[in-house]
């Protein structure tokens, strides 16, 4: 290991499934944390309590048990809330993951204010989670589909992003930071939609856990996150919309928990923002969310960041040392994910040899095979940081990968 | 190096990993299909010649894919050419109980085929789908 200086965030204790040995003898170490983060005790422990302590449904009723429950939820939208800097409760919905809180924007944006011929702008580099429901538009409705190109490096090439508005543009959906490259959305990108005052949705799954989230400072009219990526549970998820458009976009499920009055000629919608949380929500997963961003906090997020920045760095200077190694992207404003391929070698095959070494890493085609057609192959290996990993889990992970191309080139 | 990952890479896997045999498109074919494996994103296709006696006369597969789809691929050409259909499915059987780890009751795979070596499939239950890919290719191929 070099001398770099190593901010050693010493957490791993906090997370049990660490302590797994793989195959019975190898020490667990988890690259995959963009696929999944792992859950700390505190996680674990308050959603057991929760279950054994003070579980019942939410806001329905007036016992002990249904305010003790619905306080624990509400009280998770008051942590989201300050997490993402958002203005008001208002504008945090609970869902059941970024995937549903693109499909609620998606739907409803539609049903206000879109109609045939209207035009959404994507990008190339987009999870499949921000494509189909947009898919569906074009498919059931005409609306028109346009995509940004990448540059090289992985980032978005703004001219031609820039070269895609006209009069139909209504709404743009980007990702915050993609999953496959690890870098971070330009800037810019948002403040050309704020200049045209076109909406801007940011797919925030990956940037949640691993960049300091400001809604305001951001600008973008909605963001969304999973739970489970950032060491909460998975079945919850957050979507962030400004109360004005929240406000006047119809609601997107109908049930429970969503009305202001039934009768049977029809029904008036709940304030925000239970008029989008139709039906019983995942309350003890947005309890154990809350729990997480707790955690997170408690280290400090401007740790976990430096933290991941240095691994990130070292592990692409080390990879990038390597002859029979093809990184993808530039190391320009990356950030806890490498995508990379070992030459001649399929990146499942990677996979399966580091995994008897102990080493989870993802490989495939990362839900998004436009950018995998574009880039010229059918899948990659991933690696990707969370708080719990290590520079010398890095060196581990490059004599596996020689040890690796070894094998298969023997 | 680890046991369960020599069983998995075997030397024939390999071998036929990176060359595969039968690889191309069968002139003339008659049924074709194409095997298609969503996680990843790797893919084949597979064409045969089924003669008026229910025999595969010729058989090819195209793609591309890991080192277990390949030479799964590559594997099952090779058993396949010759065989009358009805043997053939008694092998897709056989073939698709061996890669899911259970080698008991096979009916007319043994320890001699070369289809045997994918048996280390058992140990990467994530795996499964690449050595079945062309195979359930094979099945969809019949039906269609
Ligand atoms: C960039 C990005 N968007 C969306 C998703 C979908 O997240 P979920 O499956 O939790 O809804 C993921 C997760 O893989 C992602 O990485």
């Amino acid at each position: 290991m070099d001398d770099t200086k190593t901010l050693n965030l010493n957490v791993r204790k906090d997370f049990p499934i660490l302590s797994k040995k793989i195959l019975k003898k190898k020490d667990l170490i988890y690259f995959d944390t963009a696929a999944s983060a792992q859950k700390p005790n505190t996680v674990i422990d308050e959603t057991n309590d929760f279950y054994k302590n003070h579980y019942s449904n939410v806001s329905r009723g007036v016992h002990t048990l249904s305010v003790e429950s619905t306080f624990r939820y509400e009280d998770a939208r008051k942590k989201v809330q300050k997490f993402l800097n958002a203005r008001s409760e208002n504008e945090i919905i609970f869902t059941k993951s970024a995937t549903e809180g693109i499909n609620l924007v998606a739907q409803t944006f539609y049903e206000k204010f879109m109609q045939k011929g209207d035009e959404v702008i994507l990008s190339l580099i987009e999870h499949h989670s921000n494509l189909i429901p947009w898919f569906f538009l074009r498919d059931k409705y005409g609306v028109v589909l346009k995509f940004a190109n990448i540059q090289p490096s992985g980032e978005i090439d703004i001219d031609h992003f820039n070269s895609l508005f006209t009069n139909k543009t209504k709404i743009v959906s980007l990702t915050h930071l993609s999953n496959v490259f690890g870098t971070e959305l330009n800037e810019k990108a948002i403040s050309i939609c704020k200049d045209k005052n076109i909406p801007i949705l940011l797919d925030g799954c990956q940037s949640a856990a691993h960049l300091k989230i400001d809604v305001q400072k951001l600008g973008c009219d909605f963001f969304v996150f999973s739970g489970h990526k950032t060491y909460g549970p998975a079945g919850i998820g957050v979507l962030y919309g400004t109360e004005n458009l929240l406000s006047e976009m119809p609601p997107y499920q109908g049930g429970g928990g969503m009305i202001g009055d039934v009768s049977l000629e029809g029904a008036s919608y709940a304030e925000l923002p239970a008029k989008y949380e139709a039906g019983t929500p995942p309350l003890v997963e947005a309890h154990g969310l809350g729990i997480a961003i707790d955690y997170m906090n408690k280290i400090g997020l401007d740790n976990i960041i430096e933290h991941e920045n240095e691994i990130t760095k070292y592990a692409f200077n080390k990879l990038n040392e390597i002859d029979f190694i093809e990184i993808h992207g530039g190391d320009n404003k990356r950030n806890s994910i490498i995508s990379f391929n070992v030459k001649n070698v399929h990146s499942h095959e990677v996979s399966s040899f580091l995994d008897v070494e102990g080493i989870a890493i993802r490989a495939g085609h990362h839900c998004c095979q436009p950018l995998m057609k574009h880039l010229g192959v059918n899948s990659t290996a991933r690696l990707s940081f969370g708080v719990y990993n290590s520079l010398e889990e890095v060196d581990k992970f490059v004599i596996a990968l020689h040890k690796c191309k070894e094998f298969f080139n023997k | 190096m680890n046991d369960l990952i020599n069983d998995l890479y075997q030397e024939i896997i390999l071998d036929h990993g990176r060359e595969p045999r039968n690889f191309g498109e069968c002139e003339p074919h008659n049924k074709s299909a194409d095997g298609h494996n969503p996680l990843c994103g790797d893919n084949l296709k597979l064409t045969f010649l089924l003669n008026d006696q229910n025999i595969i006369e010729d058989i090819k597969f195209t793609g591309e894919g890991c080192a277990i789809s390949l030479a799964s691929a590559s594997l099952m050409t090779e058993k396949l050419k010759g065989k009358k259909i009805e043997v053939a499915e008694e092998i897709f059987k056989d073939f698709t109980n061996l890669v899911s780890g259970s080698d008991e009751d096979l009916k007319v795979l043994n320890e001699e085929d070369s289809l045997y070596a994918l048996k280390g499939v058992g140990g990467f239950p994530m795996r499964v789908k690449c050595a079945t890919m062309a195979w359930h290719a094979f099945k969809q191929a019949l039906k269609d």
